[in-house]
């Protein structure tokens, strides 16, 4: 559907296939892009349970629509008049404000915190950054995020003023084009995750100890609920009755998943910051891509094998496994949250998280026709991993042989494999989290703090 | 009306409220004029190399070629997945590849 727009543009005349259950999707989007009357030959049903002959008639039938959807006049979508930034919206009790946004479909579905001027003020106090500071432009409906309305949502999700330098950076990262929110409403339902690191985890209270990723605190939880309202509203992604979110089935907010600095540093370890090219100390937000968690990963010995070969099966094949065909095309980054217990059993064996990484990478595998037939199942109809190392996507070790169970590696890179150290300190878990390939690969940004940070928060906490 | 959930007391606070959403920077699209006769026109293919497009291809191939004499198709492999690794140095590449090949139509697909 994007490339018949370019298309458009290029003065070129298009139709677009498109299965029923995305049509609204695709018209949705496609006025967002400034098309009112984009012409779709519609494919009735689900393609791939359809029966053979099903798909045949259901395509012949297509080409009458290809034809008359060329034919068909076609309008620019109309410009909207919307409001300013500090315009006025509604005017109304508690009850009120409530109602109003979410027949505007500008909540989450929960009640939110009025955003009204002053509260929005408020945090831009945490900011040196002017208020109509645009951080980048938002697909599908590509609207711009700015430090205003930054503001705005993190006033609704229930957040202090004092995590608007947190919110700045988190926006920051998924308004980077390498993040691709445009993909944000795709079928896997995939969801932001933010990962923090620094000293400003403690300052500002974060957990990131005993059920680091359960609602509770409101560091975590606030700011993790942010970020869906911010996806949502700025980048337009919702779920019926909107029509731009079309994840399946899904998944709901993430809070944030604050490090244990202090662990890590007793393992001997360098915090993921570090891994991502930050200096210790300093401030970091990291936003990627969730599309699944595993089981909790229970990992017991004295010994590093021991440890790693529980995680290289449950992490590495039963829970990546499943995906491993997205890494195998492109970039992919799951990520490793592990208990302090674990990573000190590791380290003291004399293991690094490279060490780990290195584990995992050799030791998880699937069969490759297993790999083939979850891609053609997910609609990859063309994934060949044959194909993928001929056009040397893959090295020659991925197809030695025809025999679909020769086995093949679910990691492409070590250090593709994030780990961070959260939970419980008196237990020994881990979980995996299962990142969605090139939508959502994870985007740090530094955290930047107001000059006058520290007398705000002292008057912050009179 | 204001349901129950909504009546107030004259004591309760009302709040003035600001918007959450951003400006759009959406441009609208000037678009092509319509086209009734395929007769002689060279029709691009674009695939997202998902959802048997190639098979929907062959199927639309055979059908219009029927229909309209002089119909040429360009193969979707001449220019590259549309939502592959390379999406947006292949979309970037889509205005150049279409002049390049005579393009008069664009069937793209496939959105599911």
């Amino acid at each position: 559907m994007r490339a018949s727009i370019v298309a458009e543009k290029a003065g070129v005349r298009s139709v677009s296939l498109v299965a029923s259950g995305f049509v609204k999707q695709a018209r949705a989007i496609a006025q967002a892009l400034g098309v009112q009357d984009l012409a779709i030959a519609e494919y009735p049903g689900v393609i791939m349970t359809d029966k053979e002959a099903d798909f045949q008639r259901k395509i012949e039938a297509m080409a009458d629509q290809v034809v008359e959807g060329l034919a068909a006049p076609v309008r620019a979508a109309p410009r909207k008049t919307e409001p300013g930034p500090r315009d006025i919206v509604f005017t109304g009790t508690l009850d009120g404000v409530h109602e109003f946004f979410l027949k505007n479909l500008w909540t989450d579905g929960l009640p939110v915190v009025p955003p009204t001027v002053e509260r929005v003020e408020e945090f831009l106090r945490f900011t040196d950054r002017s208020p109509d500071d645009v951080l980048g432009v938002l697909l599908p409906e590509k609207r711009e995020a700015t430090v205003w309305n930054v503001a705005v949502n993190g006033v609704m999700a229930g957040c202090r003023p004092e995590y608007m330098p947190i919110l700045i950076a988190a926006v920051e990262a998924i308004s980077t084009p390498e993040f691709r929110i445009e993909d944000g409403g795709s079928t896997p339902g995939w969801e932001p995750l933010i990962i923090l690191n620094g000293p400003i985890a403690r300052e500002l209270d974060f957990n990131s100890g005993q059920g680091a990723m359960r609602v509770g605190r409101q560091a975590n939880t606030s700011i993790g609920r942010f970020l869906r309202l911010y996806w949502r509203n700025v980048a337009g992604l919702r779920i019926p009755p909107g029509a731009t979110d079309k994840g399946t089935i899904a998944l709901s907010f993430n809070v944030v998943l604050a490090e244990n600095e202090e662990a890590v540093a007793e393992a001997g370890w360098q915090p993921f910051s570090v891994d991502r090219g930050f200096r210790a100390g300093d401030n970091v937000v990291t936003v990627q891509s969730m599309v699944s968690i595993s089981s909790p990963i229970y990992c017991g010995g004295d010994k590093p094998e021991e440890l790693a070969r529980t995680l290289a099966e449950v992490f590495g094949r039963d829970t990546c496994g499943y995906w491993s065909f997205t890494g195998m095309r492109d970039q992919w980054f799951p990520l490793l949250v592990m208990s302090p217990s674990i990573a000190k059993a590791l380290a003291r064996g004399g293991w690094t998280k490279a060490n780990l990484q290195r584990y995992l990478y050799d030791n998880a595998k699937i069969p490759a026709g297993m790999a083939e037939r979850y891609a053609w199942q997910t609609g990859l109809t063309h994934f060949s991993i044959k194909r993928l190392v001929e056009d040397g996507t893959l090295p020659k070790e991925f197809h030695e042989s025809d025999d679909p169970n020769r086995l093949v590696r679910v990691f492409m890179h070590p250090e593709w494999t994030g780990i961070v150290i959260a939970g419980d300190p008196d237990r020994n878990q881990c979980r995996g989290y299962v990142n969605n390939h090139k939508q959502g690969p994870p985007v740090s940004r530094k955290v930047e703090l107001p000059a006058r940070w520290t007398q705000l928060l002292k008057e912050r906490r009179k | 009306m204001m349901d129950r959930h909504t009546q107030h007391s004259p004591a309760e606070p009302t709040y003035g409220v600001v918007w959450p959403l951003g400006r759009s920077t959406s441009e609208r699209v000037d678009l092509s004029p319509p086209i009734s006769d395929l007769s002689g026109k060279t029709v691009g293919e674009m695939w997202d190399y998902l959802f048997k497009g190639d098979s929907m291809f062959t199927i639309l191939r055979e059908k219009l070629r029927a229909r309209y004499p002089g119909i040429k198709f360009v193969d979707y492999s001449e220019f590259g997945n549309t939502h592959g690794p390379k999406e947006r140095e292949v979309v970037g590449k889509l205005p150049d590849a279409l002049r390049e090949h005579g393009c008069d139509i664009v069937i793209s697909g496939v959105g599911a």
